[in-house]
């Protein structure tokens, strides 16, 4: 190679990266990302989107920091409505499908699937239950899980054993059984975090261990005034009152992973999302186990709890070409891979959403050293659907400020507040049918 | 019984005393936590000090974010919007306070709903008419809609009005035209609304989280509230306090000694003024 | 005399209108122009139900408003208690807080040993980004974990739910948001003390007028118009009170802590809900404009005579 070849070169790759790096010519895809977690999100994307225009030349991608879920959400609106041309690929909350298909800001992932070789094998990796608040009641594949969670029961293993209790509770009586045991006057016996204004995702492990979802596959449905409904909210209200094993109202939300990693709560409701905080922070044995069943199973029928966590979504108003559509899939594609999935997963303690993420490292061993990582996984089994509906944000809303009133003891009469709470929601539901 | 000057001024250091210790009771419990173990909370054993002096809470707080980068482009938003205001503000301020004009008093209250009206409601439209200006993700953007300031107006019309109008007749003898009559006579002589409104402004634009929020992408022009929220929406794995509690004084560090440095200059211009 | 001045050149006449141009076109474009959006939003109701998006909105009157007044409305219950909040909210920060911020600014006027720490520390809290404030206050109120419980429990005392507990939660938000801004009241309090001469309180005090004599007939007096600014923009902001909330508890059980805007912002987001939120919002800002207007007016006509 001549000096004079090796100069224009030189000066070519000059040029490039004094346009910041960014081709003329290149997709730029708009990748917007809330954080909940304490880990260097930014600082991940970044890495995760080198590797990928490492493998995908001509596409650059653009990681922008949103938030929190919520404000993401509302910074996507806002810009959307505001004549904004927002993202392309965001993560957002599983929940919001249907906030955002009413609007017609997002398309379906199920096209793209149609027209992959291997659709079918790519869909069918990713775990059931994660899938079905991202298919619509048709079965569209809206959007592609990405961060997910439920909620699961952690359990000090050492107090459960100085109190003679080898294993963890498996039903409602046998958690209050030993959440009586274990509480003293600086410890609390359980702590399951309904306080701080999100009480529905709690509710709902309560709800589905009692044998009734408040959600079905039709989001003009829901179920909150049935006898299950108002029996597991009774039973969580009796926690802080009656049997007196956690505080009055419930534990808040951010405060209860500290109090257990401190040794103040023996047992804690909490997402799996804290799995590697807890694993990692904690300087005593920590257990893991299935939410326990309610009164309908006493065989592990009743297990159950709803999933949670943010999904991938794909913005367009149909204006994208096929080039950029084309390009957008590939990141989805990617960030859903199990390569990523077992990263992201063993770093954060977020479920990787497909089976072959667990055979890939570092979640692999990760898992193979923590077995508690196994069992969140396993729990999906009898995971079930988080609560969405049409109106989702209004509709729990009012789920949640009528479950506030219950469990304060505002409202004596819990089945009285969720027929005021249903009867609103049908008037807000109907006119979607 | 009428209480001798000694009482009093005992009583008034002991009052003092009571109330500075209360207020300053979060921030020296934000320190405490920020260099206590994360995993000893204040309900675990001693209240004051976990069981050694740790900075792994700001060893992990630094990693979050680009604080250097977040610094920059505070102190630059901060600055661009002040003295901007500055002009604006004393120009108006001026005009509402000594000249008498056809509609005074309702476009003043025109003005003054920029206090009324909750911007956080108007993002939305705020956003679209960044958006029709071409000034999307834009340090322009970030500080153009706290350029005009109601409360600056409101503030210095009224000290303005306080200095004695025959200041500006003398002036006007002398043959000073009006910018220089402003300078001279009106903001030598409100040095100390100046400093209120000064230290009013920064303060709050310094933590101004959701404009600044809505309407930037990059990194590279986002203030610091934006790197503190990464700290605060740890949502998913519970509250860190030590990480977040040192996040928040690495945010403040500067607002706060600037201020120690800055009330000195304070009180010298306030005694200056008293003076007069 | 009047009748002989000469008619001003019209640049002179300009002037004033120049002066304040930039302000006003500023004030236009991102605060008034876009409320009255908020106006006629408020007498609108969205489509709604299956492919509402795109569908204009239907002209109602004042029946969101009706709707909101209305206790058995879906919002109706939460705005109604959110709009007392804010009002308790409000009348707390103003009774409090404004005299706390005059009582500092009295007792750090003078040139004194530390005035600086001591001003720093009532300062201080107004220095903090809303969301850090909260979240430190979050972690005192914290029911198993805080600080205030850790005292309590130290003392015997099985400790208090505060930001739980829905008879605590709203006093709880009241406490901080007077610890926030006691200091910013003072600031001003200061400025205006300044413009009072020193020379009155000497003659006052060879009169032999006791301290709280000279307070009262001298000093408040003096202060008026500071006093009267500082009431009306602690009752502004007040009013737009909202950031904390999220770390403090989220507006507390069933609403009994959530303030105005806040209930706003959680519902902003559903196309469905504009219309209240809109007529929320008209609600908030007329409370807020009569209170100040009467203050203004009452001020003006004091100024005058």
């Amino acid at each position: 190679m001549s000096i004079c070849r090796k100069a224009c070169i030189a000066f070519v790759i000059l040029a490039l990266l004094a346009s910041a790096g960014i081709a003329q010519d290149d997709i730029v895809i708009d990748f917007y990302f809330p954080s909940a977690t304490a880990n260097d999100a930014e600082g991940i994307f970044q890495r995760y989107a080198d590797a990928f225009q490492e493998r995908n030349e001509g596409i650059t991608i653009n990681p922008v920091f949103t938030g929190s879920y919520t404000d993401t959400r509302n910074t996507i609106l806002t810009e959307l409505q505001g004549g904004g041309a927002g993202p392309d690929v965001a993560v957002m909350l599983s929940i919001d499908l249907y906030s955002f298909a009413e609007e017609g800001y997002i398309i379906p992932a199920q096209g793209f699937i149609d027209a992959m070789d291997d659709g079918g094998a790519y869909i069918d990796d990713f775990f059931p239950a994660l899938m079905a608040n991202g298919v619509d009641e048709e079965g569209n594949v809206w959007s592609i899980p990405f961060q997910r969670s439920t909620p699961i029961l952690y359990y000090n293993a050492e107090l459960l054993a100085e109190a003679g209790y080898d294993s963890p509770p498996t039903n409602n009586a046998e958690l209050v059984e030993i959440a009586q045991a274990l509480t003293t006057e600086d410890r609390d016996g359980l702590l399951v975090p309904v306080a701080g204004g999100f009480p529905i995702w709690m509710y709902q492990s309560f709800a589905i261990a009692y044998g009734q979802n408040i959600v079905s596959d039709d989001p003009t449905e829901v179920y909150f005034n049935t006898p299950e409904a108002v029996a597991a909210v009774e039973f969580v209200r009796s926690l802080g009152t009656d049997l007196g094993v956690g505080p009055a109202g419930g534990a808040a939300w951010g405060d209860t992973p500290v109090a257990f990693l401190a040794g103040q709560a023996a047992m804690i409701y909490h997402t799996t999302g804290n799995l590697s905080r807890i694993l990692d922070g904690a300087e005593f044995e920590v257990g893991v186990w299935y939410l326990p069943s309610g009164p309908a199973g006493d065989d592990g029928t009743g297990y159950g709890s709803p999933t949670g966590g943010g999904n991938l979504y794909i913005f367009d108003d149909g204006s994208k070409s096929d080039a950029e559509l084309d390009a957008i899939w590939k990141w989805v594609m990617f960030l859903s891979s199990a390569e990523i999935q077992a990263d992201w997963g063993a770093t954060t303690g977020y479920i990787a959403s497909n089976a072959t993420a667990w055979e890939t490292e570092p979640l692999a061993s990760r898992a193979m050293e923590y077995p508690q990582y196994g069992v969140a996984r396993d729990q999906l089994q009898f995971a079930d659907k988080e609560f969405s509906s049409y109106a989702t944000i209004t509709v729990q809303g009012i789920i949640n400020k009528t479950l506030e009133s219950i469990l304060t003891s505002e409202s004596e009469d819990a089945q009285a507040a969720m027929d005021v709470a249903q009867a609103q929601i049908d008037g807000i539901l109907a006119e979607y049918k | 019984m009428k209480p001798t000057g000694g009482s009093l001024r005992r009583l008034a250091t002991i009052v003092k005393a009571v109330i500075a210790i209360a207020f300053l009771i979060p921030l020296i419990f934000t320190l405490l936590v920020s260099v206590r173990p994360e995993a000893e909370p204040v309900t675990n054993g001693n209240i004051f000090f976990g069981s050694e002096l740790t900075f792994e809470n700001y060893e992990r707080a630094f990693v979050i974010a680009p604080w250097s980068l977040h610094y920059l482009n505070s102190i630059i938003f901060v600055a661009g919007v002040l003295l901007v205001q500055l002009v604006t503000v004393t120009c108006a301020a001026y005009a509402f306070a000594r000249m008498r004009f056809f509609g005074r008093n309702p476009l003043l209250m025109i003005i003054l709903l920029q206090l009324m009206i909750p911007s956080g409601v108007l993002l939305v439209q705020n956003f679209r008419m960044i958006n029709i200006l071409g000034l999307f993700d834009t340090r322009i953007a970030l500080m153009i809609p706290y350029w005009g300031s109601a409360f600056g107006v409101l503030l210095l019309r009224q000290t303005f009005r306080e200095v004695p109008i025959e200041l500006e007749e003398a002036a006007r003898i002398d043959g000073a035209n009006l910018f220089q009559v402003i300078r001279h006579v009106y903001v030598t002589n409100a040095i100390p609304a100046y400093l209120a409104f000064a230290l009013v402004s920064v303060s709050s634009h310094w933590n101004e989280f959701l404009w600044p929020f809505i309407i930037t992408r990059s990194q590279e022009i986002r203030p610091l509230t934006v790197g503190l929220n990464k700290l605060i929406k740890t949502t998913d794995q519970g509250a860190f306090y030590g990480q977040l509690m040192a996040g928040t004084l690495i945010v403040i560090a500067p607002l706060v000694m600037l201020f120690l440095l800055f009330q000195r200059q304070f009180v010298e211009s306030f005694a200056r003024s008293g003076i007069r | 005399m009047r009748l002989s001045t000469p008619p001003k050149p019209l640049v002179a006449r300009l002037q004033p209108y120049l002066l304040i141009a930039p302000t006003l076109i500023l004030v236009l474009m991102f605060n008034v122009v876009p409320a009255v959006k908020t106006v006629t939003d408020s007498l609108h109701k969205p489509a709604r139900g299956l492919n509402a998006a795109g569908k204009p909105p239907e002209f109602v009157g004042a029946q969101n408003f009706h709707d909101l007044f209305d206790e058995s409305h879906y919002l109706g219950a939460r705005f109604l208690r959110s709009f007392r909040n804010t009002i308790v909210f409000a009348l707390a920060t103003v009774a409090l807080g404004v005299p706390l911020g005059l009582l500092l600014a009295l007792l750090l006027n003078h040139e004194q040993p530390l005035l600086g720490v001591w001003r720093f520390a009532v300062f201080y809290p107004s220095l903090l980004p809303l969301i850090g404030a909260a979240s430190i206050w979050s972690f005192i109120f914290s029911d198993s974990i805080g600080l205030a419980n850790a005292v309590l429990r130290s003392l015997g005392h099985p400790g208090l739910n505060w930001l739980g507990d829905r008879t605590l939660a709203l006093l709880s938000v009241i406490i901080v948001n007077i610890w926030k801004q006691a200091g910013y009241f003072m600031i001003f309090f200061l400025a205006g003390l300044q413009n009072i001469p020193r020379d009155i309180y000497e003659a006052a005090s060879l009169d032999g007028a006791s301290g709280w004599q000279q307070f009262a007939a001298l000093t408040l007096p003096l202060l008026r118009r500071t006093l009267l600014f500082v009431i009306v923009i602690s009752f502004i902001f007040a009013f737009q009170t909202v950031e904390q909330l999220q770390a403090l508890g989220e507006g507390g059980p069933n609403d009994s802590a959530n303030l105005l805007l806040y209930l706003i912002f959680q519902n902003i987001s559903e196309r469905r809900n504009w219309g209240y939120v809109n007529a929320m919002t008209i609600v908030l800002i007329g409370v807020v404009l009569t209170f100040t207007l009467s203050n203004f007016l009452l001020f003006e006509r004091d100024e005058s005579n």
